[in-house]
């Protein structure tokens, strides 16, 4: 994950003087890289509640029951791949090479929305099996858990559209790749919370 | 999303030349009211934290002394056990949520960029979204008065199952709920800003470990605040999941456990107290060297145990749920982390008595605040030393005593420390001192009646007096310490009024007063070194700075034998504040708007979802406004300077602020 | 029942004196102890003697450095205040820092805590050290060895007591606090143990977070719905020991409170045995007050309260939030009601009419509560205020009064808060 630029292979900042920050990252990164810390405990503490709670069923069924591990497998390297495609991206308009920046950008928003709808496509078929958003504290704190992950990705794809249309634009240009940097920081985080979730929520089988 | 926002391009004078779809543009200072709503200044934002604060203080203090009232006799049926319950929730959510930690916002916003020698925080725009979201999530949480059914009946901690559905039918937790989330938002927001802010924003020379006290103790807050608040995002969310879309959370029926609350809720909230304490901390180490005549003592140290304080505060939240039940072990494990947090405060106290030592000791209000409270803090800690003794604890909990103890605590070396602030620097913002003999009478009342208040309680509690009780019996000795209580109360709340009248008197006084110029203290830090009030750009140039306490050098030399030195006097060490030309982050109305659709979403959530709706579009469209208007306006002119000079700024120390190129995604 | 006595109240205490100082308020003490029945400072049990002792050293200890800190403040302000600094160019010593002093105010305090650390934890582990208890008792006419443990029970606002002789009891085998298996006695606000043994207690709740607490026995424990807490009490003394719940629990929070007899060995087996003797009805007679109380007593409160032998022997399903009211098979034998905040005897030891029928009467006057007027489908939390007529009132009272053994004169006499 791209850090602070060094100033000597600083070649696209002439808007901004690289040391007039004292760490020499800029004020939005550090921002974003902060923004990215809270989050952290925000997810904590819902996948902590998620595995106080995976057992509680109050006698109905758990997500544990319902979990369909190939499906979910898919899913996940589906956004994981976005997350490669987004190094594409970032790595294409820092060559200022637009045409593919933007190219990238558009798939990777396609894989998360890929990802969306298999998330929406989960939802509906653990309802129908009659895990409830109220069913039980296991199916809350799931549904709470992993909507909460979705709306997180929904908000990443907003993102890399707005970025997308401003390239058409020709607002975005390889000057501000930066600003691709900072959502990409964004964007591979939720992945990664992603990965944390699938392994440690799907994958460790319940007692 | 300003994720299109290219950042500015102030130093090489180039105009912006391009308004994104033409349509917005930035409004521009006029003199006018809107100034202030829509000003980007961390100043006015700053003042305007404190002036909100300072009337969510004296909401609180009413609700105080209604309750110290109604305490005053056993058996009183002054106010019915469902409004008493209500509004000793709300003296505490208002007295943490709305005062003490905006008012302590008053300073971190005002302060930091003048301590660190900057024009304005890293975001102003992310800035003035942070009051503006926070003054709406106050005053969204007082509605629940009017619209509400009453405000929340919970207590401050709010302990599920008792703020269920099933025990709390009106809609007041659902205020507190929501309000508090909507605040949080604010102070999430305004602690990524200031903490950027101090990291990359600090003037040439000022490192890390020279930046004052004050200005690392904020800093300490704001990454606190950064990690605490998500905690207590999740759990509010969790209670509002419960109470409005049935999800079972915290429902002992479901098989939910209560203690998942309580664990979430303390995770944030003994954090929290560090969050209260450490501003304050930060400024009386700023005073008390100022009116001692001598640096702080042993500033590494200072630094170093606040950090070790933030830090410690992280894994000792399990004290306030030591009769809970969570078992023999943890309660022992939780009781030891929390006696060593002792240490690095002692150390803290032990300091500021060593900058005394030996000093010339001005008792100016300010400093008399700021002894009052090293003393007061210093009882409220050791008493917090007998609750970390876990046996002990089980009788003291849910006692007065320990209503005692945080209030010693958080009034005492809060609270207290926040006034010895105002009176310090209320001259740097306001341009004439506050009167200095009415200041004495303020504390001195303020004091007594403090003690008066809180002092007694410790009493009720080891008598065996239970904390949120809405009356008592007599027979039970009581009696006496309540009267004595509510006595104190009374004087308190008349100290703070008589505050007030001192504010309002020194204002009318000041025209015929001198002006008390740059440096009225003979301070050390860098925002003595500009003139009072402080000029809208701040500094005329960026100071470079050499040293710690680098102001007070270019007044002082220290000589070989050690004997002080005077090489100038303030007034001509200090900036004249007459630079023309500064060109400074245009006003926006965009962070009002957008704070005006959140509490249009909470009423939405409790009443009908189609406010939801309306909200959701202010909020959506303001962001979208906001990501549109240009990151500056070209136009605008220079506020209250003629300057049309966007080029003459060589040593691009502008760059900082213009490169601000505000960034919302924070709030994603 | 000879030795239940008032505890004695010391004139003043020490550590009052020493905590006052330390708040600057050294007025409070000399005149403040008074009588006290939920003085946390007056311990009647070894539990609660162990925490006062700590809490006695550790109070010492912050006197000390609270009179250093205090005092070297007060002492700097004498010495080395000046005016103001006008035309005053002269500076102190520009002393910055000093290592050494600093690393020794590190480990000094560091020192210090590592003492109350240790006395901490020697008072912690011997607080949560349990010993297997065995206690003779007779239930009806058997001699049983019972391990004496009580199960507390909290809801809005009120304890339940619940003693089982025979099992074995733990959590799985009571299981659900709604829903406990029968218990040999069933009693509510006052709980009742044998003097000089270590009683456990099983604490729970049947709706929100309570807190169970006698100051004089020992410190609290929660009450949490869905878990029983482990707890124990003893008693050095026969008397009776008044308690608060200390969890904020809702509305009348402060009028949710208990007792706790402590009787001799004698006292307790006849006090068992009088508990565990049901009801029969009374015969019928309509000129007899009682006979007519009954009759209310089925028509208007059956549905909640249990009188064992008479309206059911299975515990009940209340029609309230926590779905248990107060059992009242041995109404009479307890000294106080409605949570703990009435007497049921006058001070003259005379049946308390005028009380119970106000309680009858406008329970909501005497205690709040939602029990009247709610929306449809909410569930009341508190005893109804069931219109009843003066007439059934003093019927009920009449009848009430039937309902269990008097306690005897030195409970009634220890009962009374003055």
């Amino acid at each position: 994950m791209a850090t602070a630029t060094a100033p000597a292979t600083d070649t696209h900042h002439d808007a901004h003087d690289p040391h007039a920050t004292n760490t020499g990252i800029s004020n939005n990164k550090l921002a974003m890289w902060l923004f990215l810390s809270t989050e952290c405990l925000l997810f904590g503490a819902l996948i902590s509640t998620y595995l106080i709670y995976k057992t509680r069923g109050n006698g109905e069924v758990l997500p544990t029951d319902l979990f369909d591990i190939p499906f979910t497998s898919v899913s996940s390297f589906v956004l994981l791949m976005s997350s490669l495609t987004m190094v594409l991206a970032l790595s294409a308009f820092g060559r200022n090479d637009l045409d593919r920046g933007k190219a990238w950008l558009l798939v990777t928003a396609m894989l998360g929305a890929v990802f969306m709808g298999g998330q929406a496509y989960e939802f509906t078929a653990f309802y129908e099996e009659g895990l409830g958003y109220t069913t039980n504290p296991a199916a809350s704190a799931f549904y709470t858990l992993t909507g909460f992950h979705g709306a997180h990705v929904s908000i990443g794809i907003i993102m890399l559209m707005s970025l997308w249309v401003a390239a058409n634009q020709g607002k975005l240009t390889g000057k501000n790749s930066e600003t691709v940097e900072i959502v990409g920081l964004y964007w591979h985080f939720v992945d990664l919370v992603w990965i944390f979730i699938f392994t440690v929520i799907y994958l460790i089988p319940p007692e | 999303m300003a994720i299109i926002e290219e950042p500015l391009a102030l130093t090489s004078g180039e105009q912006h030349a391009e308004r994104p779809l033409g349509v917005l543009t930035r409004p521009q200072a006029n003199g006018s009211w809107k100034d202030w709503v829509s000003t980007v200044d961390h100043k006015k934002i700053g003042i305007m934290y404190g002036v909100a604060a300072m009337f969510f203080f004296l909401l609180g203090g009413l609700e105080a002394l209604l309750i110290r009232t109604q305490l005053a006799f056993p058996e009183s049926g002054f106010l019915s056990a469902d409004v008493y319950n209500q509004i000793f929730t709300m003296h505490g959510v208002t007295m943490i949520f709305l005062f003490v930690m905006p008012f302590a916002a008053a300073f971190a916003n005002y302060l930091i960029p003048l301590q660190i020698g900057a024009r304005d925080v890293a975001f102003p725009r992310l800035n003035a979204l942070s009051f503006w979201v926070w003054l709406s999530g106050a005053i969204f949480l007082n509605t629940s008065w009017i619209v509400g059914g009453g405000g929340a009946d919970c207590g401050w901690f709010c302990y599920s199952p008792n703020s269920g559905i099933t025990f709390s039918p009106t809609n007041g937790v659902d205020f507190y709920a929501i309000g508090l989330l909507i605040t949080g938002i604010a102070s999430l927001v305004s602690a990524v800003n200031l903490a950027v802010t101090c990291l990359n924003m600090r003037a040439p020379g000022m490192s890390l470990f020279r930046m004052p006290v004050l200005t690392w103790m904020l800093l300490v807050t704001q990454f606190l605040l950064a990690f605490a608040l998500p905690v207590i995002t999740v759990a509010l969310l969790l209670l509002l999941f419960d109470r409005q879309f049935d999800s079972q959370f915290f429902d002992p029926e479901a098989g939910a456990d209560p203690l998942l609350w309580q664990h979430l809720f303390w995770i944030f909230g003994h954090p929290e107290v560090y969050i209260i304490i450490l501003p304050s901390f930060g400024i009386i180490s700023e005073v008390i060297p100022a009116f001692s005549r001598k640096p702080i003592f042993g500033y590494s140290f200072m630094v170093f145990s606040g950090i070790a304080i933030g830090f410690m505060g992280w894994g000792v939240w399990a004290h306030h749920m030591f009769v809970s039940g969570i078992g023999p072990i943890s309660v022992f494990a939780f009781s030891m982390a929390t006696m060593f947090i002792a240490v690095p405060t002692g150390v803290k106290i032990l300091n500021w008595l060593a900058t005394m030592w030996g000093g010339k000791l001005h008792f100016s209000t300010a400093m008399l605040f700021a002894v009052g409270t090293v003393t007061m803090f210093t009882i409220g800690g050791l008493s917090g030393v007998t609750h970390s003794l876990a046996p002990a604890d089980t009788q003291q909990t849910d006692t007065y005593y320990i209503v005692a103890h945080f209030h010693y605590v958080i009034f005492g070396g809060g609270v207290l420390g926040l006034f010895a602030g105002v009176y310090f620097w209320w001259p740097k913002v306001f341009g004439h001192l506050l009167n200095e003999r009415r200041g004495k009478i303020h504390f001195w009342t303020m004091l007594i009646g403090f003690n008066l208040t809180f002092g007694p309680m410790h009493v009720l509690g080891l008598q065996g007096m239970s904390r949120r009780i809405n009356t008592y019996s007599s027979g039970f000795g009581f009696e006496f310490w309540n009267l004595v209580a509510t006595i104190g109360s009374y004087i308190l709340g008349a100290s703070v009024l008589y505050f007030l009248w001192n504010v309002y008197k020194s204002k009318k006084e000041a025209p015929n007063l001198p002006a008390p110029g740059p440096d009225p203290w003979d301070a050390r830090s860098l925002e003595w070194s500009i003139p009072s009030p402080t000029p809208e750009h701040n500094f005329d140039e960026i100071p470079v700075v050499e040293s710690q306490d680098d102001w007070w050098f270019r007044k002082y030399n220290i000589e070989d034998d050690g004997s002080v030195v005077r090489i100038s006097s303030a007034e001509d060490a200090a900036q004249k504040g007459d630079a023309v030309g500064v060109h400074l982050p245009s006003p926006s109305f965009w962070p009002l708007v957008l704070a005006i659709g959140l509490p249009l979403i909470g009423y939405g959530v409790i009443f009908n979802l189609w406010l939801c709706v309306v909200g959701g579009l202010l909020t959506g469209g303001a962001i979208y406004a906001w990501v549109l208007e240009p990151v500056d306006d070209p136009d605008a002119d220079g506020h209250g300077h003629d300057d049309h000079h966007d080029g003459d700024d060589p040593d691009g120390e502008l760059a900082t602020v213009g490169a601000a190129g505000d960034d919302t995604e924070g709030e994603g | 029942m000879k030795t239940i006595r008032k505890r004695e109240k010391p004139v003043s205490d020490s550590r009052k004196r020493l905590l006052g100082a330390v708040a600057l308020i050294g007025l409070i003490t000399a005149g403040c102890a008074g009588d006290a029945e939920l003085d946390t400072l007056q311990p009647q049990s070894d539990n609660a003697r162990d925490i006062d002792t700590l809490l006695d050293r550790v109070l010492v200890i912050a006197g000390v450095i609270g009179v250093l800190v205090l005092g070297a403040v007060v002492y700097m302000a004498k010495k080395q205040r000046v005016k103001s600094y006008d035309g005053d160019d002269e500076f102190p010593e520009q002393i910055s820092h000093n290592n050494t002093l600093e690393i020794g105010w590190t480990i000094v305090p560091a020192i210090i805590m590592v003492v109350v650390a240790v006395l901490t934890t020697v008072a912690h582990f011997s607080l949560n050290e349990t010993e297997a208890n065995a206690y003779e008792v007779e239930v009806e006419g058997d001699s049983t060895s019972w391990e004496p443990k009580i199960v507390v029970v909290g809801q809005q606002w009120w304890w339940e007591f619940r003693y089982y002789f025979t099992e074995d009891v733990d959590a799985d085998f009571l299981d659900d606090p709604r829903n406990l298996p029968p218990a040999d006695i069933v009693t509510a606000g006052q709980m009742v143990i044998p003097t000089g043994q270590e009683v456990e207690l099983l604490v729970t709740s049947r709706d929100v977070i309570h807190s169970f607490w006698i100051p004089a026995l020992n410190g609290k424990r929660d009450a949490r719905p869905g878990f029983f807490a482990p707890w124990e009490i003893s008693a050095d003394e026969p008397g009776v020991y008044f308690g608060q719940c200390t969890e904020f629990c809702g509305l009348s929070h402060a009028k949710m409170r208990m007792q706790t007899i402590a009787m001799d060995d004698a006292d307790f087996q006849n006090w068992i045995d009088e508990q565990m003797v049901p009801q029969s009805a009374p015969p019928e007679n309509p000129d007899d007050p009682v006979s007519r109380g009954a009759a209310a007593f089925l028509a208007n409160c059956s549905s909640c309260h249990l009188v064992e032998g008479f309206n059911g022997d299975e515990d009940i399903a209340a029609a309230v939030v926590s779905q248990a009211a107060p059992n009242l098979t041995h109404f009479a034998s307890r000294t106080t009601f409605a949570g703990g905040i009435l007497n049921t005897y006058t001070e003259d030891g005379e049946w308390n009419r005028d009380d119970i029928s106000q309680w009858l009467r406008a329970p909501e006057v005497v205690k709040e509560n939602y029990a009247n007027g709610l929306p449809d489908g909410e569930l009341p939390r508190g005893m109804p205020n069931l219109g009843l007529s003066e007439r059934m009132i003093s019927d009920l009272v009449a009848y009430l009064e039937t309902l269990g053994q008097k306690p005897s004169a030195e409970i009634l006499a220890a009962t009374e808060v003055e």
